[in-house]
């Protein structure tokens, strides 16, 4: 049965060959999406591992006229205290400027017994930061006051994963930034996605404020109440405005920069998923075209096999399988393309996004041509042999 | 002869409806893709309000440090010292407008919310940017110098601080708890002019940062305009040589990067280049390489039709060869064609991108953003129709030709 398809296909190469390609060429396009896609989904599905509700960031411009780091100090130690006696705030935490969906990155080196990682997400931040954002710790505890001016560092469960595997990771010696500087862990915390619901949260550690570090940090973030409206958000700029002179303060809610991050993905995919649709429509037609002309061209041979004995239903069983044969062939070649990108670890996206794109596409195809030739096979089923033979 | 062949082809297409309509649509909606983001990078990058004096203007907007020893590289926008005191010791330009890049403050008025972006300019930059003043006007050298807290807002600003008042200039508007009086009201712009775009202008000397900080990095960028196109070069020059003489006066970093480019340059370079290279021709390969393989697959499917198509006419081909047609009359009828059908899929394919057009400008995905179909952007059209249609019409057009006489008539 197989043999006599392929022989026919071989016989008509010339015409097949444009079909093939064009499958070809529809199964990279329908691929690239699927794993788009599924990178998106796969992400989405896991959780943000943080709360954004009711978190408002304050950025300032640092423009206090002394560089001394004592009053500096004594200087944003009012600004907290100021602010926690708000009864609307319920917790606060300066941290640097990559805080979740800020736009801001910074990224370092990490390296465990020779074995080295980069880049990594370098969070700077205080003993309420984790409070703040309502983080869950997995293994150890976050910073509290015992690690003052010691080298202690949280990571994330995606870099001891990588780095660790299913060892404890709490009490481990890494090097941070470089391999001579040495810090202790002692935390693991939940993944946060940082990036917008659809990334992934990255490799990432988290390292305390030291003493020195109000000349460079420029941001806050604030837990506030339910009951925390515009009018306090109005009350609070007023007073950032009075205790920190002579800055810009901008005041967000994360929820906001969050819709906007997510945006700024969503956006462009629904842009990716619409031209391919219509690409996907175009070669639908086409193909659904040429199927028809086809099956009329074969009004002869298909006659006789009438005459002779085969039923309708064989008839355009033959004609649908035929196309799926085809389909097939495109396939192979397409997935032998298209399983470079996992081989070669492409755009560092896990393996298991381009398996199941591949899955997906290789059902799409089939579908695809299963619904455009249905039709024409359902139309050569119908083809009777006294006329179809009379017209020879 | 062009007239019988428009005549045969209006006829063929009227044959087979179904074809027709698929090779159309392909067609139209392949072009209506390429056509709307063409118009989309024209308006980035073609001058326009409030920047008509595009093509004659370079911007300064980084200034980079790099440590070769080490590959550290630290990037940021230039200072206020940088522009003031090397760049505008240039003698080429005409003129050069130092503004900031716009940051956000907040305003709470009636315990509603207003975002706004600030951003301080200097005297010249009005002069450079065209900006349509709805009431008022900008602020002076000499209101600059004298450091009057004076601002020039935006149209959708006035509506959203003042709602619906009909003239606001000398009134206060408050950003940061500062209050600020309004000199002027301009039209609005944008936010894809990121050199431009602001809601509330102010003078650079009420800046609350310390603008003076010796130091190459800071908030600012400028615009540096020559006299004519023509002198662009001179001033790509006359800017390359002072850059080349400022010393870093940083032990780690030893290299000084701070490009004047056109918008087209400076594109390239953010998403193609690097400091060394503008990547202008990297940008022109990938962009190709790109539109060719999206045109791929309607081509194929194209092609296929137009396959099928034309084995139908093989009797007709058979009677014009036995009567003596050449092959290459027929290859030029079919190829005249298939350019007559493309052409009939461009202009559908023109009205597809005006309805999509005028959805996009509705829709506010990005404010004041208004595209639009210009001369370049339908020029661009007729091209990519035109190799469509030879791109699809020459493989079915040889197999036409090849076939037999004898073998055509008898088929039917």
């Amino acid at each position: 049965m197989f043999k006599h398809l392929f022989k026919l296909i071989w016989n008509k190469r010339k015409q097949n060959f444009l079909f093939l390609s064009e499958i070809l060429v529809s199964f990279l396009v329908i691929f690239a999406v699927f794993s788009l896609l599924t990178f998106y989904y796969l992400n989405y599905m896991l959780p943000k591992g943080f709360e954004s509700e009711r978190v408002w960031s304050v950025s300032y411009s640092r423009n206090a006229k002394t560089n001394n780091i004592d009053s500096l100090n004594i200087f944003y130690e009012n600004v907290r205290r100021s602010l926690k006696a708000l009864p609307e705030i319920e917790e606060l935490s300066f941290t640097s400027a990559n805080f979740p969906y800020s736009n801001s990155h910074s990224t370092t080196g990490f390296t465990y017994k020779g074995k080295e990682m980069s880049p990594i997400n370098n969070y700077v931040v205080e003993d309420d930061y984790n409070k703040v954002l309502g983080m869950q710790l997995l293994e150890g505890r976050w910073f509290n006051k015992e690690d003052i001016n010691q080298r202690s560092v949280v990571i994330n469960s995606t870099l001891k994963q990588a780095m660790f595997g299913d060892e404890p990771a709490a009490g481990k010696i890494v090097g941070a930034d470089n391999e001579e500087e040495k810090w202790k862990v002692i935390g693991v915390t939940a993944d946060v996605k940082a990036e917008g619901d659809y990334w992934p949260a990255g490799k990432s550690f988290y390292k305390r404020l030291d003493t020195g570090s109000f000349r460079w940090v420029g941001h806050i973030l604030l837990k506030v109440s339910p009951k925390a409206d515009a009018a306090f958000e109005s009350r609070l700029s007023k007073l950032l405005a009075r205790i920190i002179q002579n800055s810009n303060t901008e005041i967000q809610h994360m929820e906001d920069t969050r819709e906007s991050k997510n945006s700024d993905t969503v956006i462009p995919m629904i842009i990716c998923i619409t031209v391919a649709g219509f690409l996907i429509i175009n070669v639908a037609l086409g193909l659904f075209g040429v199927l028809w002309y086809n099956i009329s061209q074969r009004r002869g041979e298909i006659g006789l096999r009438r005459a002779i004995g085969a039923t309708g239903s064989s008839v355009s069983f033959q004609l649908v399988s035929e196309s799926l044969l085809l389909a097939t062939l495109s396939i192979i070649l397409g997935s032998f393309f298209a399983l470079q990108f996992p081989l070669l670890n492409v755009f560092n996206v896990a393996a298991s996004v381009y398996i199941i794109a591949l899955l997906l596409s290789i059902a799409f195809i089939y579908l695809l041509v299963i619904f455009c030739s249905l039709y024409p096979g359902k139309q050569a089923a119908a083809i009777h042999p006294a006329v179809a033979l009379h017209e020879e | 002869m062009l007239k019988n062949y428009f005549k045969i082809a209006i006829a063929v297409l009227k044959r087979r409806k179904f074809f027709t309509f698929i090779s159309l649509f392909g067609i139209s909606f392949t072009l209506t893709i390429l056509m709307v983001t063409t118009a989309f990078f024209d308006k980035m990058l073609s001058p326009s309000y409030p920047d008509y004096k595009r093509n004659r203007s370079l911007y300064i907007t980084g200034v980079a440090l790099v440590s070769s020893k080490n590959g550290w590289y630290n990037g940021s926008s230039a200072s206020f010292y940088f522009l003031d005191h090397y760049v505008l010791k240039l003698k080429t330009p005409e003129k050069i407008g130092i503004f900031s890049f716009s940051a956000k403050a907040n305003a709470y008025v009636n315990n509603k919310k207003v975002v706004m972006e600030y951003k301080y300019t200097d005297a010249n930059y009005w002069e450079i940017a065209e900006y349509q003043f709805l009431e008022g006007k900008p602020y002076t050298k000499q209101q600059i110098d004298n450091g009057e807290r004076v601002g020039v807002i935006s149209e959708s600003n006035k509506r959203n601080y003042f709602g619906d008042a009909k003239s606001v200039v000398g009134k206060y508007i408050e950003a940061d708890n500062v209050s600020y009086r309004i000199i002027g009201v301009v039209k609005d712009l944008p936010r894809s002019m990121r050199n431009f775009y602001g809601d509330l202008y102010l003078p650079y000397t009420v800046s609350k940062g310390n603008y003076k900080d010796v130091g190459f990095q800071g908030g600012f960028g400028a615009v540096l305009l020559a006299k004519s196109e023509a002198d662009v070069p001179k001033m790509r020059t006359e800017y390359q040589q002072m850059l080349s003489k400022i010393p870093t006066n940083d032990k780690e970093y030893d290299k000084l990067y701070a490009h004047a480019d056109t918008m087209l340059e400076s594109m390239s370079r953010k998403l193609f280049g690097n400091d060394e290279n503008v990547g202008i021709s990297r940008m022109i390969a990938i962009v190709s390489l790109f539109i060719l393989l999206f045109l791929l697959l309607p081509t194929i499917n194209l092609v296929n039709i137009n396959i099928t198509r034309i084995m139908e006419r093989s009797s007709e081909i058979g009677v014009r060869k036995a009567f003596g047609a050449s092959s290459k009359t027929l290859v030029y009828q079919f190829i005249v064609e298939n350019v007559i059908l493309t052409l009939l899929g461009g202009v559908i394919g023109v009205f597809l991108s005006i309805v999509c057009i005028f959805l996009f400008n509705q829709s506010d995905i990005l404010p004041n953003l208004n595209l639009s179909l210009n001369f370049t952007v339908l020029v661009f059209g007729f091209l990519i129709c035109l190799f469509f249609g030879l791109l699809s019409g020459v493989y079915p057009a040889w197999r036409m030709s090849r076939l037999n006489v004898v073998n055509a008539l008898k088929a039917q």
